[in-house]
């Protein structure tokens, strides 16, 4: 009877306690949702021995609207805007703007290891992956899950992925992006991140295209408000062009 | 010399004696030499409109460049521009005043990105357009430009380019359209360029006609973050020969650890060049090897059914020696005669031939080659006289041996039979 009762109360427990991988997936999209953020970025590039710094200003508001301005002397004036989604691009060289569509989305942005597919892609893991736990292991010093991610449908940048999320604040340490034929193409670490209205975000992370050699690119974001007001006028077209 | 002139008249007496095994010979020495001189004529053709191309577009007669860019060239890459003590228009004067220069023109060239679907990426070529028509012949067939009906040359100062025909007709522009398209700058910064097509271009060179668009190198400079530098620094001569010399001149004016100046003689397409002339001449060698074997089977049956002649030329006090070159110079004279009726032909075909263009997009079915599109046989009195020693003197190195056999026979055994 006794042995009986233990044995149930741990199921209980387990039940209770226990974490399955799309739960998993939905905290850590719970990190990093917001209506809205304003905040100024910093991409550095690391390439062929290089270091190349762009610097810009970013608002946005959900998942379906940016708008960034580059600051940096070389990249002054270029601007990108997305709406209705489709992405747009303005620079005084162009004289007008410029839809960006098809393989150009496909291309890297600014010689950098993310793609404009990966900075305008934006909905939610949970909404795009199924996810299974592999193991669990010790990742850096910290208690991490291994969630293995496989894509929901066919339109998705990239069919797997692999995720290290730490087991207290569900942010992924790492991940790893595959293609459909399992080849990996890249690979993302989370250098620091803060606690800002409840919400573990990451504020610096490092991208590898691991087809590319001798190359990294920084992601740093910085003066970062969440949730703040940011009229209409600003997503877009004749915001983009003045 | 007078044993020698008599022997001369007893080998083309000779010839006459059994008359259509000499003509027989003489017939496929001819062959031979005639497809020896259409051969010479049309791989000069090719060689030369190559060597033309080549020049005119990739390699100048001097070619200066970063040794970085060197190492990448394949990509294009813009971040790295040549690198000068100087500005880059005091260069350029210093090497425009060195004796023998006809130009120097400054070049950028970049991959670019296109928003179409059909063609994703092309290639933007930044240069002094008029510079470059005046310079060179950019269509070698025409003799011209290359630009097409209502093409204008775009202004510096306007977002304007050129296309080539071909690309125009895969992304389907005209003139007065704007086309789309992004490079990424000397600083890795994305460049969106939207400039309007104001022409189009035929160079007769597929590489160029499929992939290339024009613009003004001002322009390119300002867009790519180059302002004051190029690329690339292409030096063309008065007479290509002397790139030797004047390299020397112009090597004095940069830093030679940081950037490599090279002679079109020392591009590896040009000496690949070279070693195809050397293998076209074996080529060349086996053809006359193959038609002298009739020759050479003609000399042995002549030796055999002329063995009592040849054991009475012994008796009577005629030396080996001119026995065989007796053979020797019957040989001679037949290939003589043969490869002169061979030049004669190939000269009037090739002659005639010189005037036709010759498709290679549709020999080679449209692979592009770094040659232009229409190439014409080059007809020269030069090939005709080296095909003309071809003949003559391979045919006559194979006849040896078989004359040699004449040496060996016993004057009293030859008697004998």
């Amino acid at each position: 009877m006794k042995k009986r009762f233990i044995f149930l109360f741990l199921i209980v427990n387990l039940l209770i306690f226990s974490q399955d991988a799309n739960t998993i997936l939905k905290n850590i999209d719970n990190n990093q949702v917001y209506d809205s953020i304003k905040y100024e970025g910093e991409m550095i590039i690391y390439i062929s021995g290089k270091k190349y710094v762009k610097t810009f200003k970013t608002l946005a508001r959900g998942n379906k609207e940016f708008f960034t301005e580059f600051t940096n002397q070389d990249d002054l004036g270029t601007k990108y805007l997305k709406i209705e989604g489709t992405l747009y691009v303005y620079s005084e060289d162009l004289e007008d703007v410029m839809q960006i569509t098809g393989h150009m989305l496909k291309e890297s942005v600014m010689g950098s290891d993310l793609s404009y597919e990966d900075m305008t892609e934006n909905n939610t893991l949970s909404a795009q992956y199924n996810a299974k736990i592999v193991e669990e292991i010790t990742y850096d010093g910290k208690n991490v899950w291994v969630l293995e991610l496989t894509a929901k449908t066919k339109n998705v940048s990239y069919p797997k992925r692999k995720l290290w999320v730490e087991k207290d604040i569900y942010l992924p340490l790492k991940e790893e992006l595959y293609s459909l034929s399992g080849a990996a193409l890249k690979e993302n670490k989370i250098i620091k991140y803060e606690k800002i209205k409840g919400k573990n975000f990451p504020v610096q992370i490092e991208t590898r295209d691991l087809l590319r050699k001798n190359s990294k690119t920084e992601f740093i974001m910085k003066n970062i408000d969440l949730d703040v007001k940011i009229p209409d006028s600003v997503f877009s077209l004749k915001n983009l062009k003045k | 010399m007078n044993s020698l002139f008599s022997l001369i008249t007893i080998a083309y007496r000779n010839i006459f004696r059994n008359l259509r095994r000499s003509i027989f010979c003489i017939i496929a020495i001819a062959v031979a030499v005639f497809f020896i001189v259409i051969m010479i004529s049309f791989v000069n053709g090719m060689l030369r409109s190559y060597s033309y191309t080549l020049r005119t577009y990739e390699i100048g007669d001097i070619l200066i460049n970063s040794k970085d860019f060197e190492n990448k060239k394949e990509f294009y890459p813009l971040q790295f521009a040549i690198e000068t003590e100087e500005d880059l228009e005091t260069i350029v004067k210093k090497i425009e005043s060195i004796k023998g220069v006809k130009s120097v023109n400054l070049r950028i060239t970049a991959i670019a990105t296109l928003t179409n679907s059909n063609v994703k990426h092309a290639v933007i070529w930044g240069v002094d357009f008029e510079k470059e028509a005046s310079t060179n012949f950019l269509n070698q067939k025409t003799k011209s430009n290359g630009l097409l009906k209502d093409s204008k040359i775009p202004d510096p100062n306007k977002n304007e380019c050129l296309i080539g025909y071909r690309l125009a007709k895969k992304i389907g522009l005209n003139i007065g359209d704007k086309l789309q398209m992004k490079i990424v700058s000397s600083q890795y910064s994305d460049k969106f360029f939207m400039p309007k097509v104001v022409g189009m271009f035929d160079f007769d060179f597929l590489s160029y006609d499929n992939n290339y668009i024009i613009v003004p190198i001002d322009k390119l400079q300002k867009v790519a973050n180059l302002q004051g530098q190029t690329q690339q620094i292409f030096v063309f001569l008065e007479n290509p020969e002397d790139s030797s010399k004047i390299i020397k001149e112009i090597e004095n004016i940069f830093n030679k650890e940081k950037t490599l100046i090279k002679e079109w003689k020392k591009n590896y397409w040009v000496t690949m060049l070279q070693q195809v002339n050397i293998i076209y001449s074996i080529i060349y060698i086996v053809f006359i090897i193959v038609a002298s074997f009739l020759i050479v089977n003609t000399i042995i049956m002549v030796i055999h059914e002329r063995i009592k002649e040849i054991g009475m030329m012994g008796a009577l006090g005629m030396k080996r020696g001119e026995i065989v070159g007796l053979f020797f110079l019957e040989a001679v004279i037949l290939s003589k005669i043969g490869s002169l009726i061979g030049i004669i032909l190939g000269g009037i075909v090739t002659g005639i031939l010189q005037n036709f263009p010759i498709s290679v997009e549709q020999m080679t079915g449209g692979i592009e080659l770094p040659i232009s599109n229409t190439i014409y046989i080059s007809f020269s009195f030069i090939y005709l006289i080296e095909a003309f020693f071809f003949g003559i003197v391979v045919s006559s190195i194979c006849t040896i041996f078989p004359s040699l056999k004449s040496a060996f026979i016993e004057p009293v055994e030859a008697l004998r039979r």
